[in-house]
């Protein structure tokens, strides 16, 4: 059973590989299937090469990182504090709301906002609306690790006579690392992935991220059998992923469920 | 002293203000959008057309047929993802070695950009040369047109979607499996339960909450599916695997529409509401059920 599982997670991908590392006519079925590295120089030095697309999604990737945790944060702190009350129950309905939302209904009024900001084409801009995104279940699971934490902590470091800013850094954040690591990757995760709003904002080839810049060589026909360039551009794309999967595993397993399930 | 909800709502107010502007301004823009006519004719200027995108959309053949597709794609898809996400997670919640690395490799298809692996998949499907017309040959079939056939498309994007993400639903209801106390189970064992008769009896009525909001994640994720088919089949052949948010699209940036664009947004919003509040009404019954 699990080597059954594991062939239908795995085969897409591992027959990717095999694809990438044939020749074009090997493809076909016309020549030898001989080993050849050939896909890979040809997206990586293709316009724009693929290593550009995989830096600007990065750089994107971690500026929404690090955006999401210091909004999230202390929206978390405040509204663990209103759990029981009205106003805790109203925004943690409305962050549920928006977590579920799918994404891609915004992409017109974002497309309005971007123009007449001027912000179209701009990756730090793009951090934004990824922010916003990530935002719901970022702030949910880390309301569900601040209420995990014993009440009375905070009331001694209190009684110390730390004020708030010491109280988070020396007393809340070291506690609060397993959940700021599941918010981290989750929200790198979903940014390194979208797609409908990096496709209306960036036109500048030279700004793709990665999944812009694949839905793009999708729609190219610079290659005259492009699969195994395709292939390749996946095996790259898939790489930090698949090191980031493995491993923090175990964070993104406790983040997707603590944030979905008790928040 | 500053009152200390003054203060919680400043810690509070950067983050729901990003939220607002992210989430509720598009929203209420296309609603405005919607009652508006702005194409190339009137020079992308928005000029108040009443109803008019409305009636359009009700007598609009490909907004039908989209719809449609859009719905029958998330009944199949979510209802397979489930069934199987259920399977996975059961499989995943038995303890075992290399459980671990059981669960990070069967996470990955969800984690991959889904245009990347929609590449993927593309070649897979692909006529003759894919891997699985290969297979079909070396059986001694015909190869068959997975991705060219307007009758069987969707059966093939419906795959691909239940392979990036059933491991997402397993891995809610792993969570749901996590939080059912030992002790209960030991004790139908001891009564004499077999496996199938814990299942019907004690795990699937504890996990009834899980499965609810994995349903209603995968429900709202699906009917706005966009990025998958617009690389797997860019919403071809002949337009019978085209979602309303593709329509949306290119109402808006192909036809430059953007007024009948929102329309669809509008409508495909709309078409969300429903599960959220049949959710929000079995919210209601469900822990009354299973306490």
């Amino acid at each position: 059973m699990r080597a059954l599982v594991l062939l239908w997670s795995l085969g897409p991908l591992l027959w990717q590989l095999r694809t990438s590392l044939l020749p074009p006519d090997a493809l076909v079925g016309q020549g030898p299937t001989a080993w050849t590295l050939e896909n890979y120089r040809l997206v990586l030095s293709g316009d724009p090469p693929l290593w550009a697309s995989l830096r600007n999604s990065g750089l994107v990737g971690l500026g929404t990182t690090l955006l999401t945790l210091s909004l999230a944060l202390p929206c978390a702190y405040a509204l663990q504090r209103h759990r029981a009350g009205l106003l805790g129950w109203g925004v943690g309905a409305v962050l549920l709301a928006a977590s579920l939302f799918p994404t891609v209904l915004l992409f017109l009024g974002l497309l309005e906002m971007a123009r007449s900001l001027h912000l179209a084409n701009s990756l730090t801009a793009l951090c934004l609306p990824y922010t916003a995104l990530a935002l719901p279940l970022a702030i949910l699971i880390l309301r569900a690790a601040i209420a995990a934490l014993p009440p009375e902590l905070e009331d001694a470091a209190r009684l110390e006579g730390l004020a708030l800013g010491q109280r988070l850094r020396s007393v809340l954040l070291p506690l609060l690392a397993p959940a700021l690591a599941s918010t981290a990757i989750l929200t790198f995760l979903a940014s390194w992935n979208e797609y409908p709003i990096a496709l209306t904002w960036i036109s500048r080839v030279d700004r793709l991220t990665l999944p812009t810049a694949m839905a793009r060589l999708a729609g190219s026909s610079v290659f005259t059998v492009p699969y195994g360039a395709f292939a390749a551009a996946t095996v790259l794309g898939s790489l930090p992923l698949l090191l980031l999967v493995l491993v923090a595993q175990r964070w993104i397993i406790s983040g997707l469920t603590q944030g979905a399930v008790k928040g | 002293m500053i009152p200390l909800l003054a203060v919680d709502l400043l810690l509070m107010l950067p983050a729901l203000l990003l939220l607002g502007v992210v989430f509720l301004l598009p929203l209420l823009r296309d609603a405005w959008l919607s009652l508006h006519a702005s194409t190339v004719v009137t020079g992308l200027m928005a000029v108040p057309n009443g109803a008019a995108n409305w009636w359009r959309l009700f007598d609009d053949a490909r907004f039908r047929q989209d719809a449609f597709q859009t719905v029958r794609f998330t009944g199949v898809s979510v209802a397979l993802e489930l069934v199987l996400g259920l399977g996975l997670a059961l499989l995943l919640h038995r303890p075992g070695r290399g459980r671990a690395l059981l669960r990070a490799l069967v996470l990955l298809p969800w984690a991959l950009p889904t245009t990347v692996m929609a590449l993927g998949w593309r070649w897979i499907l692909n006529d003759p040369h894919g891997p699985l017309n290969g297979l079909l040959q070396a059986v001694g079939l015909p190869t068959f047109g997975f991705l060219t056939t307007p009758s069987t498309t969707w059966l093939a994007v419906v795959v691909a979607d239940v392979w990036k993400t059933t491991p997402f639903v397993a891995l809610l209801l792993l969570a749901g499996l996590q939080s059912i106390p030992v002790d209960l189970v030991e004790a139908l064992q001891l009564e004499g339960a077999g496996r199938l008769t814990i299942l019907r009896r004690l795990t699937l009525p504890l996990l009834a909450p899980w499965i609810a909001l994995a349903l209603l994640f995968r429900i709202a994720q699906s009917l706005g599916v966009f990025d998958l088919i617009q690389v797997l089949t860019g919403g071809g052949p002949a337009g019978s695997t085209e979602s309303l948010a593709m329509y949306a699209y290119r109402q808006s940036l192909r036809f430059l529409d953007f007024g009948y664009g929102a329309t669809v947004l509008m409508a495909t919003f709309l078409l969300l509401l429903l599960p959220g509040v049949i959710w929000l009404l079995l919210q209601n019954r469900l822990p009354r059920r299973t306490a």
